[in-house]
């Protein structure tokens, strides 16, 4: 059926094209929601997923990294003595003003590290050096956000916190979930940026050795620390992310964008298969005349289907392409996995598939006595 | 009435008793009323009579697209009565050619595609069906418009690719309805004489309806419906035609199917 499936499709081009259209719109429409979506979503971790900590300690029912609760810092010691713990580090995270050249403030999120193992330090870097926050007053900016800052230049000298701080590096792309830029700096400097008493942090980094089970130290942890929140840093990161999601309606929106996208999609496939179909319903009437079986007709369906499926998953997927390289930005990244790819196009051949079937419904009633009769 | 125990030996279609009605806003309407057919192998046979006779509907039952009300129908030694709906399509598909009025050419498809379709339709690789399409092509003088769409033919080159497509699974029974009503007088004569030479050369059995009375001399015999009704069954309609030395124009069957008939 093959033969004449792909050459009755062919010699259609322009209802053809108008097919390829919608599959083409709802393969763009699914990767690029579903990857601006994963962009966002991904932000809501950063720091969790870029940290380098095995396990992170936080207070109790802590439930999104940007917005910690201070917990006694003496907690460290007891998380050194648990076995399988290979470094247990302070970390600061908290709100504070920026003052600008203009005279204006922008709010930063100050996230302090450890001066001796620097983990959860900045990462990317594009000018400086990550350990460049060890200078004096040095702190660490993105240069994606550095319009909300107004440009400073590197070692420019801000207050910060109503401190004195001094641009030191440069990152690229290390932009959170938060309309504020994050700032890194030393934990000490960060607690002085954010006025807090020198035995509080936000959260404790842990490391393991080289093969401690994670769940056994977390569970080790919680034993010795019940008024603790222990997590390993996948579990935290997922946590952070189900907070914007479940808080914002991030999810429902992005979905319901897809979904129209893919309904759209849907329409315009099985409308244009119908019309095909009813252009051609002679044909169909001939071919049942002449011995076609219901299957063979089904199959012809079907394989339209799958081709214009194919055809427009391949168009689809390099415009996807173009469109990521064009507008994806730190700000607002697309993120497209291969799942998501190749999700987006088996959704799209399910949908060709079911819009095979209207026409068939309607190639069904045709009675191959007409042909006769015309 | 045809002794069908005596006949049947042998024949490609047998119908006997047949009736058909169609069911309208107004009640049903009779357009086949008992009607006994026989048509032996290697026959060329014309189905003629005045538009709304139930010529076509005939056809369609004789090639299994239509179901009769009541009668016996028999196709190349098949019950069809006891045909089970994909048997009847396996039937048509293997067994019947079908020539349709209008071509039903496939748009889409060159000459030669459209030519396999059948062989498509039966399974038979493309590589295989292709060469026996191309012979067919060939056959019927269209191998130069192999790769030509049909938009692209004149109509008689559009019914030889319907002829070569009713031909290229090797049937044993064709089928044809008003095959040159679209054609012009030299047109229609390729055509007819491409219908004989299978029933003469390649012994095939053709039905064919028609209302071109200049063709009949073509034919084994004329079966000229009426009302539904049988009216003449004339073996000798051919050699009658071609005796008197006239085109079946001049001289309708017709006339001639009403005289014998009186006479008998």
């Amino acid at each position: 059926m093959w033969p004449i499936a792909l050459k009755t499709l062919i010699a259609d081009r322009g209802k053809l094209l108008t097919a390829l259209v919608g599959v083409v719109f709802s393969i763009v429409l699914v990767n690029v929601q579903g990857g601006l979506f994963l962009g966002f979503i991904t932000k809501a971790g950063l720091l969790v997923d870029h940290g380098k900590a095995d396990i992170w300690i936080g207070h109790k029912e802590m439930h999104n990294v940007d917005f910690p609760r201070d917990i006694p810092r003496r907690w460290l010691n007891r998380v050194r003595g648990v076995d399988g713990v290979e470094c247990a580090q302070p970390y600061l995270i908290g709100w504070s003003d920026m003052t600008l050249p203009s005279g204006g403030f922008e709010s930063v999120v100050v996230v302090g590290v450890d001066r001796g193992s620097l983990l959860g330090n900045v990462w990317n870097m594009k000018k400086g050096r990550a350990d460049s926050i060890l200078k004096t007053d040095g702190i660490i900016v993105d240069e994606c956000e550095l319009a909300k800052l107004e440009f400073p230049e590197m070692n420019e000298v801000r207050e910060l916190g109503g401190r004195r701080a001094r641009v030191v590096g440069m990152s690229h792309g290390v932009m959170g979930f938060l309309v504020a830029p994050y700032v890194f700096t030393t934990f000490d400097r960060a607690a002085e940026y954010l006025r807090k008493a020198p035995e509080v942090c936000s959260y404790i980094l842990v490391q393991l050795h080289d093969g401690a089970d994670v769940r056994e130290v977390c569970r080790a942890i919680r034993q010795r620390m019940p008024e603790a929140e222990v997590q390993p840093s996948n579990v935290f990161s997922a946590i952070s992310t189900d907070f914007w999601m479940m808080r914002t309606g991030l999810g429902i929106s992005f979905g319901a964008a897809t979904l129209l996208g893919l309904l759209v999609g849907l329409v315009m496939v099985a409308e244009t298969m119908y019309a095909m179909v009813l252009d051609r319903l002679g044909e169909y009437g001939t071919l049942k005349a002449i011995g076609a079986t219901e299957k063979q007709i089904f199959s012809i369906l079907l394989i339209q289907a799958l081709m214009m499926a194919t055809a427009g998953a391949i168009c689809g997927l390099a415009a996807v392409s173009l469109v990521q390289y064009a507008f994806s930005t730190p700000r607002a990244p697309i993120i497209i996995p291969y799942w998501l790819s190749l999700g987006g196009c088996l959704l799209v051949l399910c949908i060709c598939l079911v819009s095979s079937l209207l026409p068939y419904l309607r190639i069904r009633k045709v009675d191959p006595h007409t042909v006769l009769q015309s | 009435m045809i002794d069908y125990c005596m006949q049947n030996d042998g024949a490609a279609v047998v119908i006997e008793g047949l009736e058909k009605s169609y069911g309208t806003a107004a009640g049903s309407t009779p357009v086949l009323k008992g009607v006994d057919f026989l048509v032996r192998r290697g026959e060329c046979v014309y189905l003629a009579g005045p538009s709304g006779s139930g010529k076509t509907t005939l056809l369609s039952i004789i090639g299994c697209i239509l179901s009769a009300d009541h009668g016996r129908v028999s196709i190349l030694g098949q019950d069809v009565f006891a045909l089970s709906g994909k048997q009847r399509t396996a039937l048509r598909r293997n067994s019947l050619g079908f020539v349709f009025q209008r071509f039903h050419l496939i748009r889409g498809l060159t000459t030669l595609d459209n030519v396999c379709v059948p062989l498509t339709l039966q399974g038979i690789c493309p590589t295989s069906a292709r060469r026996r399409a191309m012979s067919l092509l060939d056959a019927v003088g269209l191998a130069d418009k192999a790769d030509k769409h049909p938009c692209n033919l004149s109509a008689g080159q559009c019914q030889r690719v319907a002829l070569a497509r009713a031909l290229v699974g090797d049937p044993e029974l064709i089928l044809a309805d008003e095959p040159t009503a679209s054609l012009d007088a030299a047109n229609g004569q390729d055509v007819m004489e491409l219908f004989r030479r299978l029933t003469t050369e390649e012994g095939k059995t053709v039905v064919l309806v028609t209302h071109d009375q200049r063709i009949f001399r073509f034919a084994d015999r004329v079966f000229w419906l009426e009302n539904g009704c049988a009216v003449e069954n004339s073996r000798e309609a051919q050699s009658k035609s071609q005796g008197s030395g006239e085109t079946g124009s001049e001289q309708p069957l017709y006339a001639v199917s009403c005289d014998k008939s009186n006479g008998e």
